[in-house]
């Protein structure tokens, strides 16, 4: 689920180049997700800055125990649900902070009912 | 159009479906209505507890057998033996508990006093602020959502005919027998049963028997699925609180705290400041919730009769109507109140005395009768 | 903390703002609320600030904005309603709303309440389309616009709705790659649309203008054709496609492999009812409009007293008409509240629903290719998940069908679909779509019972601080 970032390498393939240098002119930072460092930029929703990373699978199913992630952008579909310092959120409407410590939302292992 | 059934169910919750799974099992045939699709009601929505810890004590012998029956079942409902703990977080709490426990002991419930470590040995995740507590290795949950589809196919089994989303709209006696109207047609039938559950209050006063029905609204929430928290059905000396997490890993939490509203009004509403007492009555017991989020909170009616005893039997008046309702419990009692009530219809001694409304009438003392 | 407000108005996108700024006009006291940051719904989301590049929407939206930062409305942005109650007795009648802000839990109190929560997208199950890597449309603008993020190196864009071009050039404007846009409809569908898109010379010549410029960069485009499955293990490879209507399943006739790392799918937009479910006020199942609406009347009243709807979300019109049902709706609501005359009432309302009947010409076009069509999902496999928050099949939504569910709720109880953290948004109408191909009716389908909270809230947020004793322990019922 979990692809290594190293914090060095400058993969923003995914983020938009916009003229007039908007993207380099924005912070850096990096938080943790799953204990691996990931980076991210000032305005970022910690969603972003995952998928912006390569990183699109956040979560596993409850039944089916399949990778899951954003799919409605829009903190309704619950798909991108983690754990930021503790707390259960929707990362595509909780803006990323330097430091964040973010996990995978672990489900009760019951029998997969 | 017009045809002649032994007897005529009105009502296709718990009560309903079991006692004309019954009557037809004993050779009458059966028509069953339900205004809208078995099992929505009470019988669908409530927290599925099946505590022997919770139940009337006069109820005891009753509530037995009902968990009995919801065990044969088994997955079907989702029916699990959890054992619970019932949890004391006071001294006075702690009294009220003991006097409860004892009673319920002494009435047959396998049930031991055990002392907060213990509790928290059975239940790791429990507050540490337990001054006393209860266990019954007996109890546990079903889902009650799966109530209507579980009767569905047993009624069908039973050759029970059942007419879903219709709604009885009026019922009148006929010669040797009952009339009931639903929209544009007419069904005949010997007998009659009103198991109408919170709505037989309004049914029993439109045919001039006003039964004293109380309507209680409870409320219950069910959170998102959680890792593993609690293993068994948790409450509280008051009854105010149950608490269980599914096998699917949702935690509902119930105890009876109160929404507003009218069966009439058709839903209830639940009420923030109630929600709140009642959360916070789980999260004291399970500090980790407080980082569970709340998916759902709804509301169930339940009907009570003034002495918190059910109403089984004739409806006052009524030589071939019948009513059975306000069964406190009912979730875990119903399967086997509708066996008695199906027998008692029947003409059969039920194995145990039933409830007859008439007590409510002035001048009648006793809560049980005979049957007949 | 409780405010007393003359009009709550729930949504700051174009029918909302528009509102709350005409009941502030009026001199009623007024908030508006909105969980994003700042007003705009969806259609005028404001752009990430670092975009150098002009947003289609970026003079309406900012002067939306600018309307509502002048206007008296008090506005309560990011704050998210979890519950909303009906306050009974006379004159203080109204409603109470339940909500989660920067400070916790606060409570806003009102007498009338204006529902402008907007349309929600509309999605069709396929296999895989649950795989890291597809998004619905409106999610596409979202990380687009807001994030600036592409979905993908190579991308799909299928589905239904105006959404599909706006989306594909999103990303063409980004400087991303569309692999294929998917269209359910076909060219003679659009085509039959231009006299009611001619409304709107700029929006039709804006379309057209996209549509050259994906000729440009030779984008496949396939009119008639929907998504058949998604295709990936742990993440999205590529897509099938095939004309839609081809009832054959066995052969390959007319199937396409098309190679993406992301797809962006979406079968248009369905007006969100939750508001007026959760208020009990009755509906009408209006394809045209979206699908289930609120009934309303000419003044924007539903069959709640004091509860009315404007915008899309009461009925598909447009992102045009829905300043004017707002307005409408504001108008009534002070004519209601005794603060305006019937007069003024009268001829205003009567030059705003002329206004309207023209302004809604594009919207009723763009709704038309928004609609349901639920014949999409009846061939999807068994196995196919439906409700993704419980991963439920369309194989169990239809043996629960076949053992008796007969509406929605019935549905719900019996698979758990529907039952998840989503609230059913998800799967609602997917699930409606399938009983509806066994053969059961819409009106008697019904939509899923609507229970606060409206949105997931952590238990913590709703107990606060406090002691056991805080806790009112009333005499139980009788052991």
């Amino acid at each position: 689920m979990n692809r290594s970032i190293d914090p060095a390498k400058d993969d923003d393939s995914l983020r938009v180049h916009d003229e007039g240098a908007a993207n380099a002119a924005r912070g850096r930072f990096s938080f943790n997700f799953n204990g691996e460092l990931v980076t991210a930029m000032d305005g970022d929703t910690v969603a972003a800055a995952l998928w912006a990373s390569g990183i699109r699978a956040f979560r596993l199913s409850p039944r089916t125990g399949a990778p899951r992630g954003v799919f409605c952008a829009m903190g309704v579909c619950q798909e991108c649900v983690v754990r930021v310092n503790g707390r259960i959120c929707t990362s595509c409407n909780t803006p990323a902070e330097p430091g964040m410590d973010v996990r995978s939302f672990v489900l009760y292992d019951g029998a997969g009912k | 159009m017009n045809q002649q059934y032994d007897c005529a169910v009105v009502g296709g919750g718990i009560m309903g479906a079991a006692t004309a799974i019954r009557l037809a099992e004993g050779g009458m045939r059966v028509l069953l209505c339900e205004a809208q699709q078995l099992g929505m009601g009470a019988s669908g929505v409530n927290a599925g507890t099946l505590s022997l810890q919770i139940k009337r004590v006069s109820l005891m012998p009753y509530a037995l057998r009902g968990h009995a029956i919801w065990a044969q079942a088994g997955d079907e409902v989702g029916f699990k033996e959890s054992g619970g703990i019932t949890l004391a977080f006071t001294e006075h709490e702690a009294e009220i508990l003991e006097e409860r426990m004892t009673a319920r002991i002494n009435a047959g419930a396998p049930i031991e006093m055990i002392t907060g470590e213990r509790a928290r040995e059975l239940e790791p995740h429990l507050t540490d602020r337990i001054v006393s507590a209860s266990y019954c290795h007996a109890d546990g949950y079903a889902n009650s959502s799966l109530t209507g589809a579980y009767y569905r196919r047993k009624l069908i089994a039973a050759g029970v005919e059942v007419l879903e989303l219709t709604s009885v709209d009026e019922i009148e006696p006929t010669d040797g027998g009952i009339t009931l109207r639903t929209g544009d047609r007419l069904h005949t039938a010997r007998r009659a049963l009103l198991a109408t559950g919170a709505w037989t209050k309004e049914i029993s006063a439109r045919l001039g028997v006003p039964l004293p029905i109380r309507v209680r609204i409870n409320t219950v929430s069910v959170t998102e699925r959680m890792p593993k928290l609690a293993k068994k059905v948790i409450g509280h000396a008051t009854g105010l609180l149950t608490l269980k997490q599914s096998t699917n890993g949702t935690v509902l939490i119930g105890g009876g705290w109160q929404g507003t509203g009218t069966p009439e009004a058709g839903r209830g509403q639940v009420a923030a400041e109630t929600l709140t007492s009642n959360l916070r009555l789980a999260q004291y017991a399970l500090p980790e919730l407080v980082d569970a989020r709340i998916v759902r909170c709804w509301t169930g009616f339940e009907a009570n009769s003034p002495d918190f005893l059910p109403m089984a039997g004739r409806l006052p008046g009524w030589d071939n109507l019948f009513v059975l309702c306000c069964v406190r419990g009912g979730y875990t009692i119903g399967p086997y109140m509708g066996r008695l009530m199906g027998d008692y219809i029947l003409g059969r001694e039920p194995e145990l005395p039933l409830f007859d409304p008439i007590r409510f009438l002035e001048n009648h003392e006793q809560a049980t009768s005979p049957s007949h | 903390m409780t405010q007393q407000f003359d009009v709550a108005v729930l949504g700051a996108g174009p029918a909302g703002a528009e509102a709350a700024c005409v009941a502030s006009e009026i001199g009623l006291s007024t908030v508006i609320i909105d969980e994003a940051t700042a007003a705009g719904g969806q259609v005028y989301r404001a752009p990430a600030a670092r975009s150098s590049r002009p947003d289609p929407h970026h003079a309406e939206g900012d002067a939306l904005r600018r309307r509502l930062d002048a206007s008296q409305a008090t506005r309560r942005f990011g704050d998210r309603v979890w519950d909303i109650a009906r306050t009974a007795s006379g004159e203080l009648a109204g409603y109470e709303l339940s909500m989660i802000g920067a400070n916790g839990l606060e409570t806003v109190r009102t007498r009338s309440l204006i529902v402008a929560t907007g349309a929600t997208e509309r999605f069709y199950p396929r296999p895989g389309w649950t795989l890291p890597g597809v998004v619905g449309l409106a999610a596409a603008t979202i990380l687009l616009k807001s994030s600036r993020v592409l979905p993908g190196s190579n991308v799909v864009v299928a589905g239904a709705g105006p959404l599909l071009s706006l989306v594909a050039h999103l990303i063409i404007e980004a400087g991303g790659r569309v692999a294929a846009i998917v269209d359910v409809s076909s060219l003679k569908e659009w085509t039959a649309l231009v006299p009611r898109m001619a409304a709107r010379p700029d929006l039709l010549f804006r379309g057209l203008a996209w549509q050259l410029e994906v000729a440009r960069k030779k984008i496949p485009v396939y009119h008639g054709f929907d998504v058949t499955r998604v295709l990936g293990e742990t993440g999205v490879e590529g897509v099938e496609i095939a004309r839609t209507g081809s009832a054959d399943e066995t052969g390959s006739h007319g199937r396409t492999v098309i190679s993406a790392d992301a797809v962006c799918l979406g079968y248009g937009l369905t007006p969100a009812t939750e508001v007026y479910r959760l208020l009990g006020a009755s509906h009408v199942f209006d394809p045209a409009r979206g699908g289930w609406i609120p009934e309303l009347d000419t003044a924007q009243r539903t069959s709640v007293p004091n509860l009315y709807g404007a915008g899309d979300g009461a009925g598909l019109l447009g992102a045009a008409a829905a300043p004017m049902t707002g307005s409408l709706a504001a108008l009534s609501a002070a004519n209601d509240l005794g603060k305006l005359s019937a007069s003024t009432y009268s001829s205003k309302a009567t030059q705003l629903r002329a206004q309207l009947a023209k302004a809604s010409r594009f919207g009723e076009a763009m709704a038309h290719v928004a609609r349901p069509r639920p014949f999409l999902v009846k061939g999807i496999p068994d196995a196919t998940i439906v409700c993704r928050c419980e991963d439920i099949t369309a194989g169990e939504v239809r043996a629960a069908v076949e053992a008796g569910a007969k509406n929605i709720n019935a549905l719900k109880f019996a698979t758990r679909c529907g039952m998840g953290p989503c609230g059913g948004r998800m799967c609602g109408e997917a699930a409606a779509s399938l009983m509806e191909c066994n053969g059961i009716e819409r009106t008697c389908i019904g939509q899923f019972t609507a229970r606060p909270p409206l949105r997931p809230i952590s238990l913590g947020t709703v107990t606060g601080d406090f002691q056991y004793s805080d806790i009112p322990l009333p005499e139980p019922a009788p052991a």
